[in-house]
């Protein structure tokens, strides 16, 4: 249904915290020069990681969400070219982070500044380096990192409610959804939606409708565990994903969720609104052999029987399915 | 001090030059210069080994890396002989590198009896 033409972005490996410090994978194999490297970078409030060869640095590269890279030219085996090279194929630019390329080389190599630079370092400086050059650089470096996070952070959440977007939302939902087959551990869905939210919207205004949109927003994330997802799916549907979670926890967790919502009245320019949801939810414990697609349609399913039902309430879909029931 | 080793002292070691590029903590350099003068050692002894198998390209590469060190700590006569042994390897000149493995030992033990001399080596031992 709503995810023909949708396409998913599988791995972000992104930086959410627009102001954490930066990641700045260090390779140089001189540890006398790695150590003075490691010392600058995190006197300038960088987060430095340290490697001592090329091999190792690949490694930190690959299970680290390096932002700018210092890479010494001449190392035994994996050199600082080869790591350029490395570092700029396709598959790592495609998960949205540009990483910030550094080569560091001695005076008497520069013949081969050409050659770094036409490999895909951005920059280079000049060993024994002057502190003041190379912080001057990295601020450069900087300023596009932290232009990419902005954009990134853009490219994520939903200007309105600070919940994820749908195309993320849609990308973490494949990503868990993957997880759970591979690590065969639950997956849960809840689909949310405002009672009468058209109503308040032509009653009081879409001001009014917003912060209450808002207000949910916010509750509904207060209420999930901090490793669950939730994001906007649609105009007032809000979608969660729980990893992890069975029928049963994920029945308390939409009641509670949905109490959360309807328990205090939300206030708006002095207004006592009370806002209740609907919910539509099901568990991969009782739908085994569901693609993600199902999952969602029928999430969808579940929301439209809360609301013909009457509003107000929360619908978990139980195995009603033959090879349902067990996971 | 006397002013014999004062006089020596920006040959051997250029301390305003590497105290400005480490942000003029000693006690870093100290660490550094530990680092410097536990590998030197082992460099050294495979630099010797290399002479005697006459292995040119092993000879460029510890001569560059010995340069690079030196560099780092601004310990100029060790880097600036460094420097041609690195050349030596490079021209596969076996005499010069003989030469200036010898000049490498001696430029070592000035900056070792330079930093026995030195309050602030002392104070760290």
């Amino acid at each position: 249904m709503l995810l023909k033409g949708q396409s998913i972005n599988s791995k972000e490996k992104s930086t959410e915290m627009a102001n954490s410090p930066i990641n700045v994978l260090i390779a140089e194999d001189d540890r006398i020069s790695g150590r003075i490297l490691e010392r600058h970078i995190k006197g300038w409030g960088y987060k430095p990681y340290l490697a001592q060869d090329g091999e190792h640095a690949w490694e930190i590269f690959q299970n680290n969400p390096i932002e700018v890279a210092i890479l010494d030219w001449m190392m035994p085996r994996v050199n600082g070219l080869e790591l350029c090279r490395r570092i700029r194929q396709p598959k790592y630019l495609d998960h949205g982070n540009y990483v910030y390329i550094i080569l560091l080389t001695a005076r008497d190599e520069r013949e081969d500044l050409l050659r770094g630079l036409n490999s895909g370092a951005d920059d280079y400086i000049i060993k024994p380096f002057d502190p003041l050059e190379l912080r001057a650089r990295l601020n450069t470096g900087r300023r596009i990192i932290e232009l990419q996070r902005l954009l990134n952070k853009q490219a994520t959440y939903d200007a309105l409610t600070g919940l994820l977007n749908r195309r993320r939302l849609l990308g973490r939902a494949q990503e868990e959804y993957s997880r759970h087959q591979r690590e065969n551990k639950p997956l849960s869905l809840i689909l949310f939606d405002i009672d009468d939210f058209k109503k308040i919207n032509d009653t009081y205004g879409h001001l009014a409708g917003d912060a209450i949109l808002v207000e949910v927003a916010k509750r509904l994330r207060r209420g999930l565990r901090q490793y669950d997802h939730v994001g906007r799916y649609g105009g007032d549907e809000i979608l969660a994903l729980l990893p992890n979670c069975n029928f049963q926890a994920l029945q308390k967790i939409a009641e509670r969720l949905a109490t959360l919502i309807a328990e205090k009245p939300i206030l708006y320019e002095s207004q006592a609104f009370s806002v209740s949801i609907s919910a539509g939810g099901l568990s991969t414990e009782s739908y085994p052999s569901l693609s993600l697609q199902e999952l969602i349609a029928l999430s969808d399913k579940a929301l439209y029987q809360a609301k013909r039902a009457g509003r107000n309430r929360v619908i978990i879909l139980e195995a009603v399915h033959p090879l349902g029931g067990e996971a | 001090m006397n002013q014999g080793k004062k006089s020596l002292e920006p040959e051997v070691i250029d301390l305003p030059s590497v105290l400005e590029r480490i942000g003029g903590d000693e006690t870093f350099l100290q660490e550094l210069l530990k680092i410097y003068l536990e590998e030197f050692q082992t460099k050294v002894s495979e630099l010797e080994k290399a002479v005697v198998h006459e292995h040119f390209s092993a000879i460029q590469e510890l001569g560059h890396s010995i340069k690079g060190s030196s560099a780092n700590l601004s310990l100029l006569e060790l880097q600036r002989v460094a420097y041609s042994i690195e050349t030596a390897g490079r021209e596969a000149n076996l005499a010069q590198a003989k030469e200036y493995l010898n000049k490498l030992k001696e430029a070592f033990d000035r900056l070792r009896t330079y930093l026995v001399d030195c309050d602030w080596w002392k104070a760290s031992r």
